[in-house]
């Protein structure tokens, strides 16, 4: 990705916004924007959603392959999370390889999914040693206008959420859901000024400073922290947001369940 | 083009498998401004394929050796998501996406003005987020709304579509079936306004006769397409 030149007036004007607790869309310090979750949009995927906050719109669909289960884990089956940001979805994002961006956006997407075990890797395995299923996660952004580690997580859960293990199409028995336990959000802030806010746009992450995500899941607990780029930050700030995360992932969760129908 | 002959495609009554006749086109829906941090945008839905283009600029052509001092370049992008079709594609480029991407390019530039933006460059991206098939045709179709939302002067609007041949028969936008199964595949892009051609491809097997058909199928075809295109280009489309 190609880091746009900050220019100072945007970071001033952003640092007074700030001391006044204003935001440059108008939001409140710790609102997120309009949120829309849709799933089943892609066809062809085995599971699929699309997530829209405000002007940031993600896709995330579920394929499956089969796989020889590695040596050391015979009984289990694998996951693989990949985040495409391709520059379909802005005028910064440029082709080629994956940048350090997108790999570090699917790579903390993948943490909170993996570590939370909402899905029983044990229940993948076909025949021991030799077939096991590998779930693939791909997402994917078509409008980046901030935060797409917020949006890619929670069409991410969605989608798996509504995966269907397609054993007809490769002979192995019948088609059932993917058994997907548990439900993992994470929460992003990002140091806008002198404070943190939640659901930072792509003017507030140019302008502002580092960014941290939280990866909560059932009960509050923890499955993965993000810290990024440059900034400092105090335990004091730590343990403010991480209170605004148990607040906001109930809420996601909610919408989750909601829109799956649960 | 598989060519097995012998699978039954066509039903006694001249009917194809998903209930269309010779001359139908699968259903089309046009949405514009769909990516809102694009300058022009347009969701293409063509029977199941979902294909969605982004347009930036006219902006800075960089590096500056890809500059042209009199005109524009016009940097097209092809690329098939992961999840768009029934076996996952492996994210990247390939031979397939860099040809569509050249044959895409070679059209639009044919009837964008870029001689109007001299020293910089317009990219168009095409997202296939669902294939079904003739995933360059939606590609090309929706990239002309895209550039038309983007308010990018243009000669004309170009209307892609393909014909081909399943058991003997010329049918007209062939379906995904029709496309593996079928023996010829003739995808054009029309210029509604003149009637001209800036895209021709054809693989497969057609008599001198078919031919013809093929080709009138698809012109007729493009005049029909060009009015839903213009119709989302002035109200912003999906019904």
């Amino acid at each position: 990705m190609a880091i746009p030149m900050v220019s100072k007036l945007l970071r001033n004007h952003l640092h007074e916004l700030a001391l006044n607790d204003q935001r440059i869309d108008g939001r409140e310090q710790w609102e997120g924007r309009p949120l829309q979750l849709e799933v089943d949009v892609l066809e062809r995927a085995e599971g699929s959603a699309k997530v829209t906050m405000g002007d940031t719109i993600v896709y995330a669909g579920v394929k499956f392959q089969l796989m020889t289960p590695y040596p050391d884990r015979p009984n289990e089956g694998g996951l693989m999370c990949g985040a495409e940001v391709r520059p379909v979805a802005g005028r910064n994002w440029e082709p080629g390889p994956p940048s350090a961006e997108s790999i570090e956006l699917g790579r903390v997407v993948d943490r909170g999914i993996r570590e939370s075990g909402c899905i029983d890797v044990n229940s993948l395995c076909i025949i021991p040693g030799e077939k096991a299923w590998q779930v693939i996660l791909d997402l994917f952004a078509i409008s980046d206008d901030g935060n797409l580690f917020d949006a890619f997580a929670l069409a991410a859960i969605a989608a798996l959420k509504t995966a269907i293990v397609p054993c007809e199409k490769f002979e192995v028995g019948e088609d059932y859901p993917l058994n997907v336990s548990k439900i993992p959000i994470m929460c992003s802030y990002h140091k806008v000024g002198n404070r943190f806010v939640y659901d930072a746009n792509s003017q507030e992450e140019l302008g502002g400073d580092e960014r941290i995500h939280i990866t909560l899941g059932e009960e509050y607990h923890v499955h993965s922290l993000q810290k990024g780029l440059k900034g400092i930050f105090s335990a004091d700030e730590f343990a403010e947001i991480m209170e605004r995360a148990k607040i906001q992932s109930s809420e996601l969760r909610k919408l989750v369940n909601t829109v799956l129908g649960d | 083009m598989g060519g097995y002959g012998d699978i039954q495609m066509i039903d006694e009554n001249g009917l194809r498998v998903d209930g269309r006749n010779a001359t139908q086109v699968r259903p089309i829906t046009i949405e514009t401004g769909v990516i809102p941090v694009a300058d022009g945008s347009c969701r293409m839905t063509w029977g199941t394929n979902d294909v969605i283009v982004a347009v930036y600029g006219p902006m800075e052509a960089h590096p500056r050796k890809i500059q042209r001092q009199d005109r524009a370049v016009l940097d097209v992008r092809y690329n098939m998501a992961p999840f768009s079709t029934s076996d996952r594609i492996r994210p990247g480029f390939n031979r397939r996406s860099r040809e569509i991407s050249k044959v895409t390019a070679d059209a639009l530039e044919s009837v964008v003005l870029l001689e109007m933006y001299p020293r910089s460059k317009i990219r168009v991206e095409i997202e296939v987020l669902c294939a079904e098939a003739g995933t360059r045709c939606v590609g090309l179709t929706a990239a002309s709304v895209a550039l038309a939302d983007a308010g990018i002067p243009m000669t004309d609007m170009v209307v892609s579509v393909a014909s081909g041949k399943v058991n003997d028969v010329v049918v007209c936008d062939l379906n995904k079936e029709e496309d593996n199964y079928g023996e010829a595949d003739l995808p054009m892009g029309v210029l509604p306004n003149s009637g001209e051609l800036v895209f021709l491809q054809m693989d497969g097997d057609l008599s001198p006769e078919e031919f013809q058909t093929a080709w009138d199928y698809n012109i007729q075809a493009a005049y029909d397409i060009h009015k839903i295109m213009v119709d989302a280009l002035k109200t912003g489309g999906a019904n």
